[in-house]
């Protein structure tokens, strides 16, 4: 309860967490809300504007934008989703590891500080050329991007928990190192990282969509919001409802996420808030 | 009689002036023309992208060059002989052309570009390997003996992309595989190279001294007059911004515009389109060393029996205007214009598909479909084909690349079944990736290598064509490729440029070309 | 203090070095050959199998890779296989439109980000602050081509105050009114980054004025501008400046999408183009260099730090 009044003072992050409601029940529902299905093409119907039939118009094959839209909540929400999975779970794995085990500490955070020097979004082109287009591995390219970051975090985390009383007590009492990661230390760490992906999954999809844009994320025979603004972007003055519905997704997407992340924040310990990423 | 004849000798004067004056090109100015990359290199002998052959062509010049009925014309060439019954052809070249260093060209320097072309060019080996000898035979003469008597020759000498333009011999002879560096790029042409300027523009410069051709301009051939002080070519990669730039008098021309953009960009006052008539097609290869489609021509025949090419063209290009649902390898505009096995083109037959499928004996093995997002139109065309394909019943693989990795991959032929690329126009039907027996795909049958030396060596204009019908009905019964259609890109340019034809044969080419008053 | 910043550049040389590998092994594992790629679609085997062997593509990857690396040590980048140039000259003649995108972006999200930062945090809660916040976020969400499109649409095609794109070099032609042609990209550039900064800004104000030393300074009787500026400010300065800092690398490489909407020679763009055409020694070159320079503002950035708050101090 104390979690939804801090929304409710901020009603516009309300709005945000109202708006993800929305999103995550249309990708999952989408084939109910769907009008059409979202490959089907109608080259009589192409370009049509939006009218009672394609509440969303059409695209240069004839395939239903609105119908599009909805299952490509499904894509960038799933990829955005893949993103902090992929990067939490293995910046956990590297970060605590690097903050307990002192031996291997300075080769893993030197290799994460060069791999930082390089520019995320190069770095993901260069992994996505690699290993092909797909949806694993694009979220294996954005995720490896968000790995670097979310391992130092984790690591300075790490260091700082270390040092807390508490712990330092557990440790003189004889409590196995084991059960202090995960009894004490994971769990303290968590209201940090959900912070940290909420953010996280704000800018996980704007690159995606910048993959998209350069023609090398998610597979085009997939509907992703940033394959559809890719795709439309040459249509800006001739059908501009090709961009306006999924870059107005994507916009309010990404919004909503850092609303949230915005309250969430201000809700966190001031302990770690300098620990945290976003903004 | 004698007043009569003052009044009409003052008005033709007054014709005349008016004429010259409406006429009149306006000299000078800086041409802009937003391209859509930047070429990796001028060397018209080793590569085969039009964007280079688009600049290079103001630069170099060949031996022959094309009319605007797509017929071989000299160009260097002043004369020619035929001897031997067609085994040996004489040339004579034009005196008192010079190179933008300042030298005559001669002899030595055709000879020198032939052999550099003929052992390391894009097409030279095509022409070279029914050459016996090139030689010079006097200062502005060169000979060429033919191991059999070859017809393609003239058209192989004409066509520039990939083609023998002419180097100086101390470029030419020292040049091997790598191409030449842009200090080399000497030409004879009416443009000279100035200077590239990565990630800017390239210059080119007028050439006071080009010594034009007498007759009027027709196609490439005839007259080429530089009024331009100066060309410079712009990469710009989003087309959006190309229009946009154009619109803004930012650039002048425009090349490689959206299809879908056409009907509004006619109605616009700021800008004038121009549609390019040599033909592109899209092709699927199909690959006939490994896999499923290997010699199962029914299978192949199957496939081909399911599409229909126009939801493709009109999904991937845009407006009826741009684009002919033809199946003709060459176009209609040629005299090669076939229709031999037509019938099996685009025939969206399920019945036909089914039985066909039955015969050879196809039950859901996957066939792999690569195509590449760089060319939108490329992944747009497979997109159609292949939910036709799935529709029909087969089990497609759509495999989606970068056009690097494709070109790669397709080099292994383990890796695919069917490729999606584009082709140019040719003025030779010889000149066909298809043709070849190394391009990927590698169609390699009994019938087809008898068919094409039958055509290589075929002299008779009307016989060369009766062989290409028998050649086009065997590639709509093997299917090594599979035709989408002819598709036409449009440039667009700012009013103010006078003297760009409604059309361009295959590129646009700015001499001749000015800004009006 | 020296002592500190010699030891921080020694030990980039092993990073540099490592950064240099996991490149050089990370772009030969794309699939694709150069040679192909510039020959075209049409080109023989033989004729790619002769190019592959003039460049030295078909020697073994650690033996490219020495040679790489000794002429690297000697200032060498080595040649662009597309451009047929020096790599450092290739790298150079983009890093004026780069540099200049970085500079101006820079300034205007300095100059709009943190003063609305600071009157946000100050305004906390009101209704400036709530406008400001619902603005910048929403700038921050917009993806950068759509608006940079737009921007174009509105300034270049219909009022035709300036031009589209491009970029023609201040340097070679020496005028300077050519910076009419970087006004829409630094906007483009600089909304999404000044929203993320006024929120910072904003952010680590609020902290900064939880802490204890500010309401011993309020308790002290000064004024509240004076806590605002000198206290508040300057404390939550760290945060902003090192913000700026990667925000700085960042626009010097990651602004691919802004150029090539604008077709601006920059870094940005030749670094993807040359991924696409796979031409080896540029994207080496440049990945190190911005690798170099990531290192060296992070340098720089931990020294502002001992500027900004007299208890860090580096030994």
């Amino acid at each position: 309860m104390k979690f939804l009044s801090a929304f409710y003072r901020r009603k516009i992050a309300l709005a945000g967490l109202l708006i993800i409601g929305v999103l995550v029940v249309s990708a999952l529902l989408a084939p109910y809300i769907a009008t059409f299905d979202p490959q089907e093409m109608n080259p009589v119907d192409k370009l049509r504007s939006p009218d009672g039939t394609y509440y969303f118009g059409t695209d240069n094959f004839g395939r239903d934008i609105f119908s599009r839209v909805v299952f490509g909540a499904r894509t960038s929400l799933a990829g955005s989703a893949g993103v902090i999975l992929f990067s939490l779970s293995i910046g956990v794995l590297i970060g605590v590891s690097s903050g307990y085990f002192r031996k291997i500490e300075p080769y893993l955070m030197r290799l994460i500080d060069v791999l930082m020097a390089f520019p995320p979004l190069l770095l993901a082109l260069v992994l996505v050329s690699i290993l092909g287009r797909g949806m694993g591995n694009v979220i294996i390219a954005v995720g490896a991007t968000y790995l670097t970051r979310t391992t130092r975090i984790v690591y300075g985390l790490t260091l700082k928990l270390r040092e807390e009383p508490y712990i330092e007590a557990a440790v003189a009492s004889g409590v196995k190192q084991k059960w202090i990661i995960l009894k004490h230390i994971l769990p303290n760490m968590m209201s940090p990282l959900i912070v940290q992906a909420t953010f996280t999954f704000a800018f996980s999809l704007l690159d995606m969509a910048a993959l998209d844009f350069l023609g090398l994320g998610i597979p085009p025979s997939i509907p992703s919001w940033g394959n559809m603004l890719s795709e439309g972007r040459m249509y800006l003055t001739r059908a501009p409802w090709l961009l306006v519905f999924p870059g107005a997704c994507i916009v309010l997407t990404v919004l909503s996420f850092n609303l949230v992340g915005d309250v969430l924040r201000d809700r966190l310990d001031p302990h770690f808030r300098r620990d945290i990423e976003g903004v | 009689m004698n007043r009569t004849r003052t009044i009409l000798l003052w008005s033709l004067c007054f014709l005349v002036i008016a004429a010259g004056a409406a006429f009149a090109a306006e000299k000078g100015g800086v041409l802009r023309v937003a391209v859509i990359d930047e070429p990796p290199t001028l060397d018209q002998h080793v590569v085969t992208s039009d964007l280079t052959t688009m600049i290079a062509q103001h630069i170099f010049e060949g031996l022959y060059t094309f009319d605007s009925k797509y017929s071989p014309v000299p160009l260097l060439v002043k004369s020619e002989e035929m001897k031997d019954d067609g085994k040996t052809a004489v040339l004579s070249l034009r005196e008192g052309v010079k190179f933008h260093n300042g030298k005559e060209m001669d002899a030595g320097d055709v000879l020198a570009s032939l052999e550099r072309w003929g052992k390391f060019g894009a097409r030279g080996p095509v022409l070279f390997s029914n050459l016996e000898k090139v030689e010079a035979t006097g200062k502005f003469e060169v000979t060429l003996t033919f191991k059999a008597p070859f017809a393609p020759w003239k058209n192989l000498l004409a066509f520039m992309n990939g083609g023998p333009v002419i180097y100086p011999k101390d470029v030419a002879s020292g040049a091997e595989k790598t191409p030449i560096t842009p200090e080399q790029y000497i030409g004879t042409g009416p443009y000279k190279f100035a200077e590239r300027n990565p990630g800017r523009y390239i210059k080119l410069v007028r050439n006071e001294d080009y010594a034009a051709r007498t007759e009027a301009a027709d196609g490439y051939a005839g007259r080429r007059e530089a009024l331009f002080d100066e060309i410079r070519f712009i990469p710009v990669p989003d087309v959006g911004t190309r229009v946009n730039g154009v619109k803004a008098g930012d650039y002048d021309y425009a090349e490689q515009i959206l299809g879908d953009l056409f009907d509004s960009l006619k109605e616009d006052p700021s800008v004038v389109t121009t549609v390019n008539q040599g033909a592109n097609q899209g092709l699927m290869f199909f690959n006939s060393r490994e896999g499923v489609l290997k010699d199962n021509f029914k299978l192949r025949q199957a496939l081909q029996a399911a599409v229909n090419m126009e939801p493709v063209l009109q999904s991937a290009i845009g407006p009826a205007e741009l684009w002919k649902a033809s199946g003709s390898f060459m176009p209609e505009s040629t005299l090669w214009y076939s229709k031999a096995g037509l019938d099996r083109f685009s025939a969206n037959n399920p019945e036909l598909t089914k039985n066909l499928a039955k015969e050879a004996g196809y039950n859901g093995e996957k066939i792999t479909l690569m195509a590449s997002t760089s060319y939108k139109f490329h992944y747009d065309s497979t997109l159609v084909i292949v939910k036709q394909l799935q529709a029909a019943g087969f089990n497609i693989d759509h495999q989606i690349y970068d056009w690097a990795t494709l070109i790669s991959k397709r080099g292994d032929p383990t890796q695919w079944d069917i490729f999606f690329t584009h082709h140019g126009f040719v003025p030779d039907p010889i000149l066909f990736t298809f043709m070849s027996e190394s391009y990927p795909g590698w169609w390699i049958t009994e019938t087809k290598r008898a068919l094409a030396a039958e055509f290589a060596g075929t002299l008779d204009e009307a016989k060369r064509r009766e062989v290409w019908d028998r050649i086009q009905a065997l590639v709509y019964e093997e299917v090594p490729v599979m035709k989408t259609g002819d598709h036409f890109t449009y440039d667009i340019y700012s009013p103010k440029v006078h003297g760009l034809s409604e059309s361009s044969l295959i590129w646009p080419k700015f001499w001749g070309v000015s800004f009006g008053k | 203090m020296f002592s500190y910043i010699l030891r921080r550049i020694w030990s980039m040389i092993p990073s540099l070095l490592l950064a240099s590998i996991i490149v050089f092994s990370f772009i030969h594992l794309i699939p694709g050959d150069p040679a192909q790629i510039m020959l075209g679609d049409q080109a023989t085997p033989e004729q790619v199998q002769g190019l592959r062997e003039a460049m030295g593509l078909d020697r073994p990857l650690y033996v490219q890779y020495g040679r790489w690396l000794s002429g690297v040590v000697k200032g060498d980048f080595g040649t662009s296989i597309f451009f047929h140039q020096p790599v450092l000259h290739v790298i150079l003649d983009r890093a004026e439109t780069s540099v200049l995108i970085a500079v101006f972006s820079m300034l205007l999200i300095i100059l709009v980000g943190v003063p609305i930062g600071i009157l946000s945090a100050v305004r906390y809660n009101s209704r400036i602050d709530q406008l400001f916040s619902g603005l910048s976020m929403l700038f921050a969400s917009v993806p950068t081509f759509w608006l940079g499109l737009n921007l174009m649409l509105l300034f270049s095609v219909m009022l035709r105050w300036l031009p589209t794109s491009g970029f023609p070099s201040i340097l070679e032609s020496g005028d300077w009114s050519n910076l009419r042609y970087l006004v829409l990209p630094c906007i483009t550039l600089a909304a999404p980054n000044s929203a993320l900064i006024i929120r910072l800004t904003r952010s680590s104000m609020l902290d900064v004025a939880k802490a204890d030393y500010v309401k011993t300074a309020r308790a002290k009787g000064l004024s509240e501008g004076a806590v605002n500026i000198r206290h508040i400010f300057r404390n939550s300065l760290i945060s902003v400046v090192s913000a700026l800092g990667f925000t700085f690398v960042a626009l010097m490489a990651g602004t691919v999408v802004t150029e090539t909407v604008f077709s601006l020679p920059g870094i940005g763009r030749l670094v993807v183009e040359s991924v696409l055409r796979r031409d080896y020694p540029t994207i080496q070159g440049i990945i190190l260099i911005i690798a170099f320079l990531y290192m060296v503002i992070n340098l720089l950035v931990d020294l502002s730090f001992a500027l900004l708050d007299p208890r860090i101090r580096y030994s």
